[in-house]
């Protein structure tokens, strides 16, 4: 070692290098000491005696602004408010806070209540509270329910009509949805937050915590669990991070990349729920050149075949989904569901549609026809592209195995990826979706039928790329207008098999689970598929 | 110093309607239709298109690129920024709300990484080629190279899955500001050991030193009495600039720690379009980023008494 002849230098002797380590671990130990007290002490106070839960949720999604705060409703459900129905994890509606409904000709719901229920601060619930509420999502739209200020009428206590301003026979099944909530009469909960559920808060604290504790004079079973502390943790790695820590007992949205690692230990399970959304490709099949292949049919049940799903559940989603014919949850069908059959990986059978048209591999196995070569758009961006990889890169390897080359968009909001849509500038879509409320219509209805002048931009947007026409909207129709369940559910599946069948305007490539990670000392949890109307109530803690 | 002082301040007005300019064209240029993002989420359901056009006339996106750039800016001025499409909160409110937690844990990274950066920055360069050196510039390189996620997990590892002495995530205590304190402050203090190390090292090869040296003053006066008040401005530069740099950017450490600062607000707005706030805080960080570095540029004249400020 070549020293300075500087004084200076020579001067770091044995003895400066202990004070300075002695120092150095002094310091560490005084901040460790304090802090391993408080964190002792924490989780000493946050304890499971009581049957208390701390639960790992994804970020603060809650609206705070008047007539439309959703505060505990949406999208965290934190049961301090109830629905006049409830979907059940199968996605049938169950009475809730109605005990029965009727459709009465033309236009008209009518809701039988459930009488004895109070709301947390003692006022008996009531029809009155029932047309506050609709008054609430009338003072912003109407909401999809299709309801104005008007459309809500108080027969007698324990009876209301609800007429929307459109027809709409799918009211009961939409409003399940938190969103339709029950809130008090003449609260608002952008101030204070007063429902009829089976926990009521304690505190909300914006982008830290929401707390909730057992409400006593709950109209059904009482709930296992005196408290819940509902902590806002965004990113998915520092939730898993939290629960095996001990801070919390229970997360969302575990990060499939460690779903498999979470039960490894005995300290914690890994809870599934049914296919509640589900990952899909939509084929532009109205583009103009260069986004205009979709067009061919050819082209599109090649597509379909030459997808290996089960390399994507079982690679991408690494096992925690499911190969699905439909694209939104088959459960929310019934038995209609099993009428579409979709398609099996079968490569030669895709290289043969392709050789039929006309598209023959080029010197560099790329298929070309005329000069073009078949060379597809991926559009990913919805609802952001992270969730989607690395689905692409394995579909773009499956796809080259047959002759068409694919080129990957990732657009980095969801806004850029609309903004792409509206100008229908690529050839497949992307999309993950979820079903939050029991409508089998209500994403085929949103996103294919057919546009309508002067129509929402969005849907026109989507319908101008996707939709595959009369033979669709007819089922749509059908669908909107139907009444009895089986009548709807078998409406939505001819609609799903016009697009997945027989036009292969839709390729479903998962049905994915919720993934929930579960401390052992919690138990009675039941993940729903739809992750906005999870359930507390059967849920308890023991040591 | 107060005739400079007057100067800065003035030359700050050119600056900042620069920043106000590019801030409001960017985000104007951006792809997405704000009024139709705005209603989405205040109707939970899709818009008509007739709503649509409504909204864009209330929010004014249809008047012209000048017309709403000179309102905007107008209204600026006087402290009003807007209000946000989005929460519908005055947005500098809700910027001031949210900037006090992001001050925070932005001080307590910026004040820990000086406190180890200076005095390891100085004892390296003076036992130069020492193990303590040798060590110090290892720990600089490895600081300055890992990213910040990285950094943030290995810290929530170490110091609470495994060991229990903190809190993962979230707010309420001061254990909470540790680990995100700390992961901020890490690369912060590898380039200001290294910058302090390679100052020290350049003055303390300069003539004052030997003269001071040689007039019999001890080791400890030359070194922190001469050398290191020389050494120190472009250390103050550089921490300035740092400290402005996390303060907006600090995105990444509050997502990871669930800390409720400025930046984890902003990107949902960037997401959701939410021009208001996405100008208004550009502008704001931009008004932060001047005044540290007016407060940067006075320093100046108290670690350096040739810098006479007020005589120029």
């Amino acid at each position: 070692m070549v020293r300075d002849r500087d004084p200076f230098q020579s001067a770091l002797t044995r003895r400066h290098a202990l004070r300075l380590a002695g120092l150095t671990a002094g310091a560490a130990s005084l901040a460790v000491s304090s802090g391993g007290l408080a964190a002792q002490a924490a989780s000493l106070a946050q304890g499971t005696t009581g049957g208390e839960l701390v639960v790992g949720a994804p970020q603060d999604g809650y609206r705070n602004e008047p007539n439309r705060a959703n505060i505990g409703m949406f999208p965290l459900n934190s049961n301090v408010f109830e629905s006049l129905v409830r979907l059940t994890p199968d996605y049938q509606v169950e009475p809730l806070l109605a005990e029965s409904w009727e459709f009465v000709e033309p236009n008209t719901w009518r809701f039988t209540l459930r009488q004895g229920v109070t709301f947390h601060d003692g006022t008996p619930f009531t029809a009155e509270a029932v047309r506050w509420s609709m008054g609430r999502i009338a003072a912003t739209g109407g909401g999809v329910l299709g309801v104005d200020e008007n459309s809500t009428v108080v027969v007698d206590d324990f009876t209301v009509e609800i007429t929307p301003t459109r027809p709409n026979r799918r009211l009961p099944q939409q409003l399940n949805h938190p969103n339709n909530s029950i809130v008090a009469p003449n609260t608002e909960p952008a101030e204070t937050r007063v429902g009829t559920g089976p926990f009521r808060e304690v505190e909300y604290s914006r982008e830290d915590q929401y707390v909730v504790e057992a409400f006593d004079g709950y109209w059904g079973e009482a709930p296992g669990l005196s408290r819940i502390t509902f902590r806002f943790i965004p990113d998915a790695t520092t939730r898993v991070l939290a629960l095996q820590s001990g801070e919390v007992d229970l997360i969302y949205e575990v990060p499939r990349e460690s779903a498999g690692d979470l039960p490894s230990s005995g300290d914690f399970t890994l809870a599934t729920s049914e296919v509640g959304a589900y990952e899909a490709l939509y084929v532009n099949i109205h583009g103009a050149e260069p986004y205009d292949l979709g067009q061919d049919p050819a082209i599109r049940e090649a597509l379909a075949y030459a997808i290996d799903k089960e390399t994507i559940v079982s690679g991408v989603w690494q096992g925690n989904a499911e190969i699905s014919n439909t694209m939104i949850p088959p459960g929310i069908l019934g038995p209609a569901a099993d009428t579409i059959t979709g398609t099996t990986f079968d490569p030669d059978r895709a290289s043969q549609l392709l050789d039929a048209a006309g598209w023959v591999p080029g010197d560099d196995d790329v298929r070309t026809k005329d000069g073009r070569r078949l060379t597809l758009t991926m559009i990913v961006g919805f609802p952001n592209a992270d969730i989607h990889r690395p689905m692409p890169e394995f579909v773009q390897a499956q796809l080259a195995d047959v002759g068409i080359e694919m080129e990957i968009v990732q657009t980095p909001d969801t806004a850029s990826y609309e903004e792409r849509l509206t100008t229908g500038e690529g050839d497949l879509w992307a999309e993950a979706g979820s079903q939050n409320d029991g409508n089998p219509c209500f994403l085929p209805d949103l996103l294919f039928t057919t546009p309508v002048p002067d129509g929402d931009p969005e849907s026109t947007a989507y319908g101008r790329a996707f939709a595959p026409g009369a033979d669709f909207d007819a089922h749509i129709e059908e669908c909107r207008s139907a009444v009895s369940t089986e009548e709807v559910q078998a409406a939505a599946a001819a609609a799903m098999k016009v697009l997945i069948d027989e036009q292969f305007v839709v390729i479903p490539l998962a049905g994915t689970f919720r993934l929930f990670g579960v401390a052992s000392k919690v138990t009675g949890f039941e993940a729903h598929p739809s992750g906005v109307n999870q359930r507390w109530a059967g849920v308890t803690v023991t040591e | 110093m107060i005739p400079y002082l007057l100067r800065r301040l003035v030359y700050l007005g050119p600056v900042w309607l620069g920043i106000s300019f590019i801030a409001f064209a960017l985000s104007s240029l951006s792809p997405g239709d704000p009024a139709r993002l705005t209603l989405q989420r205040q109707l939970d359901r899709q818009p008509t298109a007739e709503e649509v056009t409504r909204a864009r006339q209330d929010l004014g996106l249809n008047d012209p690129f000048a017309v709403r750039y000179v309102q905007w800016v107008g209204q600026a001025v006087t402290g009003d920024l807007g209000t946000s499409y989005r929460t519908g909160e005055p947005v500098l409110g809700a910027l001031l709300e949210r900037f006090p937690n992001t001050l925070r844990i932005t001080l307590l990274g910026l004040g820990g990484a000086v406190v180890v950066a200076l005095p390891l920055g100085v004892m390296a360069a003076v036992w130069r080629n020492s193990p303590l050196d040798h060590l110090s510039r290892i720990v600089s390189l490895l600081g300055a190279s890992m990213p910040s996620y990285w950094v943030a997990y290995l810290l929530i590892l170490l110091f609470a899955v495994r060991l229990h002495m903190l809190p993962v995530a979230g707010r309420g205590t001061w254990q909470h500001m540790v680990l995100p304190a700390t992961t901020l402050g890490l690369a912060t203090s590898a380039s200001l050991m290294r910058l302090t190390r390679s100052e020290m090292l350049e003055v303390l090869g300069q003539d004052f030193v030997r003269t001071s040296r040689a007039k019999g003053l001890g080791p400890r006066a030359v070194v922190v009495g001469h050398a290191l008040r020389n050494a120190l401005i472009p250390v103050v530069t550089v921490a300035g600039m740092r400290f402005a740099g996390l303060l907006g950017g600090a995105v990444i450490v509050e997502t990871i720690f669930a800390w409720p600062g400025i930046g984890k607000f902003v990107l949902d707005s960037i997401f959701d379009r939410d021009y208001p706030v996405i100008q208004g805080f550009v502008v704001f960080m931009g008004t932060v980023f001047l005044l540290v570095n007016l407060v940067v540029d006075l320093s100046y004249g108290l670690l350096d008494p040739r810098i006479r400020l007020g005589h120029r």
